[in-house]
């Protein structure tokens, strides 16, 4: 069937290629710019690990088509912390707080809860868990990630990249 | 050998929270992952599965799916089985009998989810579109899917299987036991039912398989738990040299069971690599992970126990029976009998008696899941609580009257488990301390009256970890510093989160008194790391202490030698801290590890007589028991809902004994995980099968994993108790999935208690309560309390 | 799980896009949010030739006053109807709706069009559309129409529309008065589609009676569902001899088609979903009466 040529910035870079337009945003990401950091957990659009930003919005990117985003920018986990490897608020209050184990999830986490504290910076607990609901875990039972969270909205932390 | 003292600088690390190595790369992305690794021309794998619960294939016919583009070929049963040499797990041996496990289905369908077909394209969509056009015709027979009715059934899941019987242990009950349980005071008899649920990691099973043909050198990247594994079950399998096979296993996304021994699609695909001209990637979607990854915990037991009148117990019997699906992997006889050798669990039982039987049904195959005997506390704690109520005592009195003390260890239960170094009666106190037990019961008299239904549960388990049998006897660790006096440590891991590449270094720096940051650890790679059974049976924590003493003693003997002969000092003089050695009293005199490894590498004349050259060390250590017993504690309390039959968890208490932490953070971790996966096979997840054998739960929207927002905060007690293995340590990865459910029940059926409600089959999802409270309304039932 | 292949256009305008569909037929459908879509598609439980993006239709924004109510264009993301002062205090019952749509990465794809053409009776913004007498704005080949809501869910994913048909705007009828608004529903976990749900407008004449009230239910049938029965029995009475258990009970209980399945019988979502509207009812009527 017909490809189509997309153009999309990722993680500020731009990038332009010829896909099928079934290719999804997270197949995308991870073949064609070979960023693998982005997650396939189920495909189906409810555990998050394939969770990027798209125009500063959290997405399940197996649920956009790469066409979808065409002339977006897209932040994927990547983008986030330096490029020498300093990590985002959100980042290290996941390592203080034993927040990751098996790490599969956790690219996931980090877009996820970057965008929930950026738009809702004083949460209380209930909205943190809320908020964390729409991403899975199995290593962690979500403990350290709760906490993590906790810490970072009490020290100000407003989700930046 | 010189043993760990003060000369060494301490435990800077060990027992401390100290950050995870592994977390730079996996919090930023740069994990290496199985679907991570590309390599040039990789060919993709897709199955045709069976739709089917039993079914004869009457043929395969490919030619559609060949003609489609980017297509390389199609595999059958008649093309890939004969390419088996010898199939055999490592930890089973060769001599245990295997069920059948044709790499792909032959013949005959056994399950819905059955691979039948393999095809390998450019890209894994292509391959999906293939794997569609290819027409397998099937004559569907009539299946076995209740395990309970399946020794009776009349079909056959396996021809040379009468009964669907996998193997069974049966002896009648002794006399003087049926002679307790004929003249107790008291004895409570129930069937306790568990449903079929799975590991559901979230990286789902792949491999990637790529042969060499010039050389025959095949290398395989695994997401594993035991990349050595890997290696020897595939040498096996094609036939190969193990030589000349090559496992890498970096990050794998979570296991829990599931990825200890190699499947029948790893198979086909191992198969298969022979037979391309490229690597062969074959990644699993979840819908697969869900019908054919394997299930656990389907299983049921008719349970009795014997009291005397103020409640001790005299007498425990279970009768266990495993639902092991079509293919089980390993052979499921050996381990479930665990089931019903601790059904004794930590208490004071004098006598007891059991059977077992594993019966195959047209199913997914059953897999090992994170403390695969749980059963046993399950049946036992859910029948305690069962029993406290019919009796008349506090279920936590219960408890005190029978759990067994320090004090009275070693203790060999009535079946033969030798206990020891476990702390049952004390971590339980410990528990129930933590919750204040006593203002508990009254706020739940304050809510009854009320109209609200709150209740508290308890578990108490005793967990064999470290097991020194077969190929999990041993552990090694290769320990070198390097020219600049860096330090890098190589175990075999198989880490899937058990964060071991942090213990490890943390163990490594104290072992030789350097700083955290100057010691590296590559794990998880056949190639580099010394053999290891991989990470399983909670053996990861004591086994890699034990590696790590054996091989940083030798280095630390030979720094201390080179030391002392350069700064003309007794050897019992020296001292090792921050990478330098020096001498005691006079910390100016010293030479750093740098200095020391230029000396041993590259200017040999100059050691001391009769010590070799160069730093590094390969060591093994076989560990000092058979087992290493820990315990713990759990305690739940809850308030049900019973106009949904929703159950909301207040308070969840894990007060265990895991011996001393090597990282307090990674035990608790490690205990969450659990503990949440035991929530969830309580109240969320269920992988069930309609009357015809179809799946019913095979996305994410119909198997319900917990997410943050259903879990309780979980508070952790810590009770120290040393093992006779490497540095005292115990295992303690599976105690959260042991421990869990029954407190978790326990707590639910104390809260409907007054209902009339007692609890023996699970899953318990809002409809099963609701169900369960109004069939005690229209019986008519009395309060059990 | 990969979607099976198919060609791919976005229309720029309605015009375009209704053009398209007539063109393609039925071997086309309309691709919104995607949130329920592609999952099917990936699941290959839908197979399309063509995908008709309307997400970069300009016409399908917009949340506007205009005459019938509040109106909210088709492509308008459950996120921006979420953060909208309008729909909070034109049209309470979506606002309050909204959050427990999924989760905030659904919602930030998710379409209001999309969700009502999707139908799915599970899903909360039909069950609100059909409680509010919404209308919906639709463009076929032949132009314009309007379809009330309660001739719009014919079925289980299935609606009047025809295949060539484009959901443009939902207009929302805006009630005045002393008036309270809730949603409760039972999913087992947070962010599920529900087991049972219920959505709940009610007004209060001076006295403290009835005047109206609309009882919309959510996972109770093949389409949204409609407690008229109830609602008819209620309107009139003073709220302090309503009892919110009745109200609930006679929610329920002409329902025929109640889904089943691995979570709960019908049985069991009818007591659920009667609990539902108890607790909707008492929360409406507890802020209807103190403003």
């Amino acid at each position: 069937m017909g490809e189509v040529l997309v153009e999309l910035t990722v993680n500020g870079q731009l990038r332009e290629a010829t896909v099928e337009p079934r290719l999804t945003l997270a197949d995308f990401l991870r073949e064609r710019c070979r960023l693998t950091g982005t997650h396939l957990g189920c495909e189906h659009g409810v555990c998050g690990a394939c969770t990027v930003l798209v125009d500063g919005a959290a997405v399940r990117s197996c649920l956009v088509f790469a066409v979808q985003a065409d002339g977006a920018e897209v932040t994927t986990i990547e983008g986030i912390g330096s490029p020498d490897g300093e990590l985002s608020a959100i980042q290290s209050a996941l390592r203080d707080c034993h927040g990751l184990q098996c790490g599969f999830c956790t690219p996931g986490f980090v877009v996820s809860v970057s965008a929930f504290l950026r738009d809702h910076p004083n949460p209380t607990d209930q909205e943190i868990r809320e908020a964390l609901s729409g991403n899975l875990c199995r290593c962690t039972g979500y403990q350290g990630i709760v906490k993590a969270v906790r810490q970072a909205a009490d020290a100000g932390h407003r989700g930046e990249l | 050998m010189t043993e760990l003292t003060a000369a060494v600088g301490a435990t800077r690390y060990a027992g401390s929270r100290v950050p995870r190595v592994e977390d730079a790369r996996l919090l930023t992305g740069r994990g290496t992952f199985v679907d991570d690794v590309t390599r040039p021309g990789m060919l993709h794998a897709c199955f045709v599965r069976s739709p089917f619960a039993r079914a004869r294939v009457r043929g395969v016919d490919a030619s559609e799916a060949l003609a489609l583009p980017g297509v390389h070929a199609v595999f059958t049963a008649a093309d890939l089985n004969d390419g088996v040499h010898e199939q055999w797990y490592t930890m089973m041996g060769r001599a245990t009998p295997t069920t059948p496990l044709p790499p792909l289905a032959e013949g005959e369908v056994r399950f819905v989810g059955d691979p039948v077909a393999l095809v390998v394209a450019d890209s894994r969509y292509v391959a999906e579109d293939a794997s569609e056009l290819v027409d397998v015709d099937y004559e569907p027979l009539p299946p076995v899917v209740d395990y309970l009715g399946a020794e009776h059934a009349g079909e056959l899941v396996h021809p040379d299987y009468p009964g669907n019987i996998v193997g069974a242990m049966e002896t009648p009950v002794p006399a003087e036991v049926e002679e307790v349980f004929a003249s107790a005071a008291h004895v409570v008899n129930e069937t306790i039912h568990q449903q079929a649920y799975a590991a559901v990691p979230m990286e789902t099973r792949g491999i990637v398989v790529e042969r060499s043909g010039a050389s025959g050198e095949l290398t395989i990247w695994s997401a594993t738990q035991a990349p050595h594994e890997v290696r020897a079950y595939c040498a096996r399998l094609l036939g190969l040299p193990e030589h000349r096979i090559r496992v890498v296993m970096r990050d794998t996304g979570g296991a829990f069971g599931q990825k200890v021994m190699v499947s029948r699609e790893e198979m086909c695909v191992m198969l298969a690599a022979m037979k391309v001209p490229a690597a062969l990637k074959w990644i699993e979607d979840r819908r697969e992970n869900l019908m054919a990854a394997g299930k656990a915990r389907i299983e049921c037991g008719d349970v009795r126990m014997a009291f005397d009148r103020d409640g001790a117990i005299l007498a425990a019997q279970i009768d266990y029976l495993e639902d092991a699906g079509a293919y089980p992997i390993p052979w499921p006889v050996g381990s479930g009998m665990a089931a019903a050798l601790l059904f004794p669990g930590p208490y004071r039982v004098p006598k007891a008696a059991f059977s077992a039987k594993f019966v195959f049904t047209n199913t997914a195959g059953r897999t090992a899941y994170r403390g695969p005997w749980q059963f046993e506390s399950l049946a036992r704690e859910v029948l305690l609580d069962i029993a406290a109520r019919r009796i008349g005592i506090d279920a936590v009195e219960l408890r005190r009257r029978n759990l067994l003390r320090s004090d009275e260890l070693p203790y060999t239960n009535p079946n033969g488990m030798p206990y020891d170094n476990v702390t049952p009666l004390e971590t339980f106190e410990h528990a129930l301390a933590m919750l204040d037990y006593a203002t508990f019961r009254r706020e739940q008299a304050e809510a009854r009256a009320g109209g609200r239904y709150v209740g508290v549960g308890t578990s108490t388990y005793i967990e064999p970890t470290t097991s020194g049998m077969g190929n999990f006897a041993t552990e090694g660790a290769t320990m070198r510093i390097e020219p600049s006096g860096k330090v890098n440590v190589y175990v075999a891991g198989g880490s899937s989160g058990n964060s071991i590449e942090t213990t490890v270094v943390q163990l490594t720096a104290d072992a030789l008194g350097v700083d955290i940051d100057d010691v590296n650890t590559i794990q998880g790679d056949t190639a580099i790391t010394p053999y290891g059974a991989g990470a399983a049976g909670s053996r990861s924590g004591g086994m890699t202490a034990g590696a790590v003493r054996e091989a940083s003693a030798v280095l630390r003997d030979k720094l201390i030698a080179i030391a002392a002969h350069r700064l003309e000092a007794a050897i019992e003089d020296i001292e090792l801290a921050h990478s330098r050695a020096s001498v005691r009293g006079t910390p100016s005199i010293g030479i750093g590890y740098g200095e020391l490894a230029e000396l041993a590498y590259f200017r040999p004349g100059e050691l001391p007589p009769g010590v070799p050259a160069g730093l590094e060390v390969s060591a093994r250590y076989a560990v000092e028991a058979a087992t290493l017993w820990a315990n713990a504690t759990h305690v739940c309390t809850c308030e049900v809902d019973i106009a949904t039959g929703q159950v909301t968890l207040l308070r969840y208490i894990v007060a265990e004994d895991c011996g001393p932490m090597i990282n307090p953070n990674v035990v608790e971790g490690q205990i969450a995980g659990g503990t949440v996966q035991g929530i969830g096979g309580v109240l969320y997840e269920h992988l069930a099968y309609d009357v015809d054998g179809n799946p019913v739960a095979t996305t994410f929207m119909d198997y319900l994993l917990p997410t943050a927002a259903e879990v309780p905060v979980i508070e952790y007690g810590h009770v120290e108790t040393p093992s006779p293995g490497a540095g005292g340590y115990k295992g303690v990865g599976e105690g959260g999935a042991i421990g869990a459910p029954p407190a978790v029940v326990n707590a639910v059926a104390d809260a409907l208690a007054p209902l009339g409600v007692t609890i023996t089959r699970l899953p318990l999802g809002p409809s099963e309560i609701v169900a369960l409270v109004e069939k005690a309304a229209a019986d008519g039932r009395p309060a059990e309390r | 799980m990969k979607p099976v292949s198919f060609e791919y256009h976005v229309p720029e305008t309605i015009d375009d896009a209704t053009k398209l569909l007539a063109e393609l037929g039925d071997g086309a459908k309309v691709l919104a949010g995607g949130q329920s879509l592609i999952p099917m598609m990936a699941l290959r439980l839908a197979v399309f030739e063509h995908l008709v993006d309307v997400g970069r239709i300009a016409e399908l924004q917009g949340i506007e006053r205009r005459e019938g109510g509040l109106w909210i264009g088709a492509g308008t993301t459950a996120a921006t109807v979420e953060a909208s002062a309008d729909v909070a205090s034109m049209v309470p019952l979506l606002a309050k709706a909204t959050p427990l749509v999924g989760h905030f990465q659904i919602r930030n794809r998710g379409t209001l069009g999309g969700s009502i053409a999707h139908a799915d009776p599970a899903a909360e913004y039909p069950a609100v559309a059909l409680a509010l007498d919404a209308s919906m704005d639709v463009m076929g080949p032949k132009g314009r129409r309007t379809i009330a809501a309660r001739d719009f869910f014919e079925g289980h994913w299935s609606t009047t529309m025809e295949p060539d048909d484009l959901l443009v705007g939902v207009s929302f009828p805006v009630w005045s008065g002393r008036c309270g608004f809730a949603v409760e529903e039972f999913a087992r976990r947070h962010g599920d589609f529900s087991l049972a749900g219920a959505t709940v407008g009610v007004q209060l004449d001076g006295a403290d009676r009835v005047r109206r009230c609309a009882i919309g239910l959510i996972s109770l049938g093949s389409t949204p569902e409609r407690a008229g029965a109830a609602e008819t029995e209620i309107v009139g009475r003073p709220i302090t001899e309503v009892d919110p258990g009745e109200v609930g009970r006679l929610a329920v209980a002409g329902l025929e088609a109640v889904p089943a399945d691995l979570h709960g019988s019908a049985e069991y979502r009818k007591r659920v979903g009667a609990a539902m509207v108890a607790r909707a009812w008492t929360a409406a009527i507890t802020e209807a009466r103190d403003g």
